[in-house]
């Protein structure tokens, strides 16, 4: 009896053990099998069938790093993560600052049509980006912006809404107390917000701020639609999706897979890194409300 | 009442500093968002081409829409020998043959193409579209939202669960978690565009040659009856980490004593998993659910990445009529139709929330 109860934990516990690896190799295995891709040679990789890790023709691992060197001398690619940064940063601080402002007056203070506010901000958090394309581009030609400014005006859309309900939720949560100690002591309630406020949410402003960042370092439809006449200004996503140009019948992918590998490494770590934070702030925006 | 006065000056003050804050935000949403809306929604009643110079634009009322959702159902008659009188069959089936749908449809005073055909109490039916590829469109995106949003909420589920016991390794598990979410979805679709190639120089190929299951020449995203699951593995992949963080978020605030409780009225895991986590998992899953389809619906990097003009999305399809047709008021018309879909589930994901519940 006690001897069928230990074969049923034992073997409980193996199995649980490989769903953990499973999960493991599901979640690694397409970034392991572009680090692969990336370290073979043309003929490498039309070596059939593939190999788990670059080989010779005597089956001896021969990894080459003729892909990062082509990856590194292809202008578009440089120039990609030169746009990207560009992009994704500016946009991070217009949203966060743009953003922070406005959760200030719907976490703390009172004023008439704070509902509404909500609501549509709410609802801009879910505000389909496609919808806007053809009126946004009427719009970006109307005006005459150039593809880079048009690029983080754009991105608004979806990271204003999104800092804004995030920050609102903390503004919120902070102690009302605070406010009006500061208002005993003469404080206006703009330098409230400024000087004590603000240097208090500096945790949630890493992390909404690190979300917007890697939420503009995706965008693709944007950038693919409003780079089609300046090509110079392409953000890394649109230049690894035309990489070695749309009608080429053989892709270079050992290159594609350099350029996913070069583009995603830090991004990871970056996650790796404020992972604790990252997690966070995905849940405040969806869990929390 | 000198004090009352005193009161509302302040709660004044903090009205226009109110104001004053939320101005920035809300001119910028109604430049990138409101005004672009407006100016869609009118542009699809137009028949307005994109960089068409001083052309005309033109009022064309639901011209749009018809253009993309007509369709109308035509029965087909069987085929019928002039001699005889008889139905022809084939002579091999012994299948009654029937009418070619391009000799049924309508051709004025505009034209249906044949989307498929069907069989209804012994007579056959063909079902024409005036568009049959946003047609298609839908149901593509229909079909990825459905089985790309059930398969991620089982599999982030399971990991949630996994995750969520203790075991070694799990703070590496829950970074782990964190990588097919940090790739750039572009890329995700050109690692998997890649893993899918066609030859044995593709993972899939190889590993199916190697387990006997194929001959290892399988094209996965030419193939009509493959590209549609194709693309939900690579959607399902990527976001799959997404789905379990928010259930592990949900699952963190169950308080352990239910379990123990739950332990001491001998309830087993599985009795323990049904009344317990699962009801109060419910609203985290709801909204994670709710979050992914209204993404699905308007999917586009990873239609577009690997499947270019071979087969669409809704938003890859608005984005080739505004992009590659120049037919801004068709482009406009689909923005709507996908607007309209996602507002009715963004509709009872607000009920669901409820701002008023502070």
């Amino acid at each position: 009896m006690r001897k069928a109860k230990r074969v049923e934990r034992v073997l409980g516990k193996t199995l649980f053990m490989v769903v953990i690896v499973v999960i493991f190799v599901y979640m690694l295995f397409p970034f392991y099998w572009a680090v692969n891709s990336s370290l073979k040679t043309e003929a490498q990789l039309r070596m059939t069938p593939a190999t788990f890790v670059p080989r010779d023709n005597e089956g001896n691992f021969a990894p080459s790093l003729v892909n990062y060197i082509a990856v590194f001398r292809d202008g578009q690619f440089v120039r990609g993560i030169l746009n990207s940064t560009v992009v994704a940063t500016a946009t991070t601080i217009l949203a966060l600052s743009i953003g922070a402002f406005a959760a200030f007056a719907l976490g703390k203070l009172r004023f008439r049509g704070k509902k509404p506010t909500l609501y549509m901000i709410l609802a801009m958090t879910m505000f389909p980006q496609v919808t806007v394309l053809s009126g946004l581009y009427a719009v970006i030609t109307t005006l005459g912006i150039s593809a880079r400014p048009s690029m983080i005006l754009s991105y608004m859309i979806f990271t204003l809404p999104f800092t804004t309900w995030v920050l609102t939720a903390f503004f919120k949560e902070l102690p009302t107390e605070i406010m009006q100690s500061a208002r005993v002591d003469g404080a206006t309630p703009f330098q409230t917000f400024y000087m004590i406020l603000l240097p208090l949410t500096a945790p949630a402003l890493v992390t909404t701020g690190l979300l917007a960042f890697i939420a503009a370092w995706n965008e693709y439809l944007f950038a693919l639609t409003f780079t089609t006449i300046d090509p110079a200004a392409r953000t890394i996503p649109v230049a690894i999706s035309l990489f070695g140009g749309l009608a080429a019948m053989h892709e270079p992918f050992g290159e594609i897979m350099a350029a996913a590998v070069v583009v995603t490494v830090p991004v990871v770590l970056l996650v790796l890194i404020f992972q604790r934070k990252i997690v966070q702030g995905l849940t405040a925006g969806a869990v929390k409300g | 009442m000198p004090k009352r006065r005193k009161y509302s000056d302040l709660a004044n003050r903090e009205q226009r500093l109110s104001y004053k804050l939320l101005a920035p935000a809300l001119i910028v949403l109604t430049l990138v968002a409101l005004y672009p809306l407006f100016q869609v929604f009118y542009t699809s009643f137009t028949d307005r081409r994109f960089a068409a110079g001083d052309q005309e634009v033109n009022f064309v009322g639901l011209g749009n829409y018809s253009a993309l959702l007509g369709f109308t159902i035509i029965e087909l008659p069987p085929l019928v020998d002039e001699e005889t009188g008889e139905k022809i069959t084939d002579p091999e089936t012994g299948k009654t043959e029937y009418e070619r749908a391009i000799r049924v449809l309508p051709r004025q005073p505009h034209r249906y193409k044949e989307l498929f055909q069907f069989n209804w109490f012994g007579k056959r039916y063909v079902v024409g579209a005036r568009d049959p590829i946003f047609l298609t469109a839908i149901w593509n995106t229909l079909l990825f939202t459905l089985f790309s949003v059930f398969l991620e909420t089982i599999l982030g589920l399971g990991v949630a669960l996994v995750v969520n016991s203790k075991f070694r390794g799990r703070g590496a598990m829950r970074a782990t978690m964190l990588v097919p979410w940090a790739v750039i979805t572009v890329v995700s679709a050109r690692i998997w565009e890649w893993m899918f190639a066609s030859s044995r120089a593709g993972f899939f190929n190889m590993i199916f040659n190697r387990l006997g299951i194929s001959d290892g020449q399988t094209s996965f995203l030419t193939t009509a009856s493959l590209q549609l699951p194709a693309l939900i593995m690579v959607d399902v992949w990527k976001t799959t980490p997404f789905m379990a963080l928010l259930i592990l978020a949900g699952l963190q605030t169950i308080p352990n004593e239910l379990y123990e409780a739950g332990q001491v009225d001998g309830a087993g895991r599985i009795r323990q998993f049904l009344s317990i986590t699962l009801p109060l998992l419910k609203p985290a899953i709801a909204v994670a659910l709710i979050f992914r389809t209204l993404d699905a619906l308007r999917v586009f990097d990873v239609f577009h990445v690997i499947m270019g003009n071979r087969m669409y999305s809704m938003a890859s399809y608005n984005y080739y009529q505004l992009i590659g047709n120049r037919n801004m008021g068709l482009a406009s018309a689909i923005g709507v139709i996908i607007f309209i879909f996602i507002a009715v589930f963004a509709v009872i994901y607000i009920r669901m929330m409820g701002v008023d519940k502070e």
